[in-house]
């Protein structure tokens, strides 16, 4: 059951967080 | 896949299930379903499907193309507000099913529509089966999530609506990346993008399918016991949707959401231009859509904060902090203009967009608390019309009252004030909404059999 929440867990953490790292990257543009 | 897989009785959970499964299944659907934030991504491609490069004769214009995210956000209030009590009925894991199919159907529909070059076609694909899926998909888990925290009901709540704003973060890039790698010669790559993105939204959304359970009958968390003395405005008891829609509180909490959904959505929409026309010659395109950008961040991360926060303040009270700090920062916005601070008029949307999708996130718990567990998910599509004429209210005042301004010899650069001052109005009218908040009378109350609650 803990390795079934782990990866259910990281199956939707990986998409959120490459698309806030995306998002970050291109709100840097507004300070530069 | 069987039928019987897809029942809601084959979706209770066994003794010893993690309630903590529930939110990422939850997530699997939101955070696709987000895409649609991120559809205008599409909208100039979709205008090149002929010239490529630049429209040619034949290509769609715009305003056009426009018209299907417009169709896709009616649709997702009006499939939610219809299909709500379904919903209850059979469940999340079948409701969530037929969302992923009609979600990603949609793409699919769109897709011939492109390779035919009929536009009906895609406002029927996207917008209407898309919208439906959308709407469906969108309220799929809320009551669940409810069931399973009885204890921390906005966080619940606020992790599955978080992943909506996140959907978007996701989406944006990927299209653009998908687009990219699928161009040729030949095709700009939308139509490919549309299949690839139907396909990968589905395989996703199962993951929610599959792992998404209801709790047994009567499961409370271990060692937790319902507070003898709730929170003011908290109850106990339930109340149908058929009912609980004939209530003024019903109705107040619809004008609570719509105006705090008309002063984000229009800023929104019209982010970009704003930030480049208030503060012209200092911020470049490339730098107005960093700011987009960071918006669509503080709106994903409000949702989660906020409706956390609404865990331990109470839902009136968070919901009072969005009206009143919501008039203070529109009101400051034509200074901070004025002044030429970008760093103040950026924090000061920031802090007004989270608030903004705080306001999505922390409004299944509010109803909750004011009419029970047993039918909330209906009860929030139904509410979500409210979003619907938000979705249409909030842009036409910006762009239009803009629009009015420049006409009448304003300078760009404050054709927005008077929008900023209108946007403080309607927060005072969502103010007066939530300050008249009360408890709903005992009348409606549902009891089993008796003449006050219709059917479940």
């Amino acid at each position: 059951m803990k390795a079934r929440l782990v990866l259910l867990w990281l199956a939707v953490g990986f998409p959120l967080l490459w698309g806030t790292y995306k998002t970050l990257e291109n709100a840097l543009k507004l300070f530069q | 896949m069987s039928s019987s897989f897809l029942d809601r009785q084959n979706t209770v959970a066994g003794p010893g299930f993690d309630r903590f499964m529930v939110p990422p299944a939850a997530l699997a659907v939101h955070l696709c379903i987000g895409q649609a934030y991120a559809f205008s991504t599409f909208n100039l491609p979709l205008t090149k499907l002929i010239g490529l490069t630049q429209s040619a004769a034949g290509d769609w214009n715009l305003k056009d193309v426009g018209w299907i995210f417009s169709i896709a956000i009616v649709f997702l209030g009006s499939s939610a507000a219809v299909f709500g009590r379904w919903v209850e009925r059979v469940g999340p894991r079948m409701s969530m099913f037929v969302a992923a199919l009609c979600f990603a159907g949609g793409f699919l529909v769109s897709a011939i529509g492109i390779h035919l070059h009929q536009l009906w076609i895609i406002y029927l694909g996207y917008g209407v089966l898309g919208g439906c899926g959308l709407g469906i998909g969108y309220i799929s888990p809320v009551s669940t999530l409810i069931k399973w925290f009885p204890d921390r009901p906005g966080m619940a709540t606020g992790m599955a609506i978080m992943g909506f704003g996140g959907g978007a973060l996701i989406a944006a890039p990927l299209s653009v990346i998908l687009m990219k790698h699928f161009s040729t010669a030949t095709s700009n790559g939308v139509l490919e993008t549309f299949v690839t993105m139907g396909v990968i939204y589905f395989m996703f959304m199962m993951i929610g399918v599959i792992s998404v359970r209801v709790p047994a009958e009567g499961w409370k968390p271990a060692g937790w016991v319902p507070d003898a003395h709730p929170m003011k405005l908290v109850t106990a008891a339930n109340v149908a949707v058929d009912v609980a829609w004939r209530t003024p509180q019903f109705w107040l909490l619809w004008g609570v959401l719509c105006m705090n959904v008309t002063a984000g959505i229009g800023v929104l929409g019209q982010a970009s231009p704003m930030i480049q026309e208030m503060f012209s010659g200092k911020v470049t395109a490339a730098a107005a859509a960093g700011f987009v950008g960071l918006i669509s961040l503080f709106n994903m991360i409000g949702r989660f904060i906020w409706a956390s926060t609404s865990d331990y303040i109470g839902r009136r009270n968070t919901y009072m902090v969005f009206f009143l700090l919501g008039i203070l920062l529109y009101s400051l916005v034509p200074t901070f203009g004025h002044m030429g601070s970008t760093p103040l008029f950026v924090a000061a949307f920031c802090v007004i967009l989270s608030m903004y999708g705080g306001g999505f996130a922390t409004i299944p718990a509010y109803l909750r608390d004011i009419f029970g567990t047993l039918q909330v998910g209906a009860i929030h599509g139904r509410l979500l019309t409210a979003w619907s004429v938000a979705g249409v209210l909030g842009p036409v005042l910006v762009n239009y009252i803009r629009q009015y301004q420049i006409d009448n010899g304003v300078p760009k650069a404050q054709a927005y004030s008077v929008t900023m001052y209108i946007m403080c109005g309607l927060l005072l009218i969502g103010f007066l909404c939530n300050l008249a908040m009360s408890e709903v009378k005992a009348k409606y109350f549902y009891q089993a059999g008796a003449a006050a609650g219709s059917k479940v």
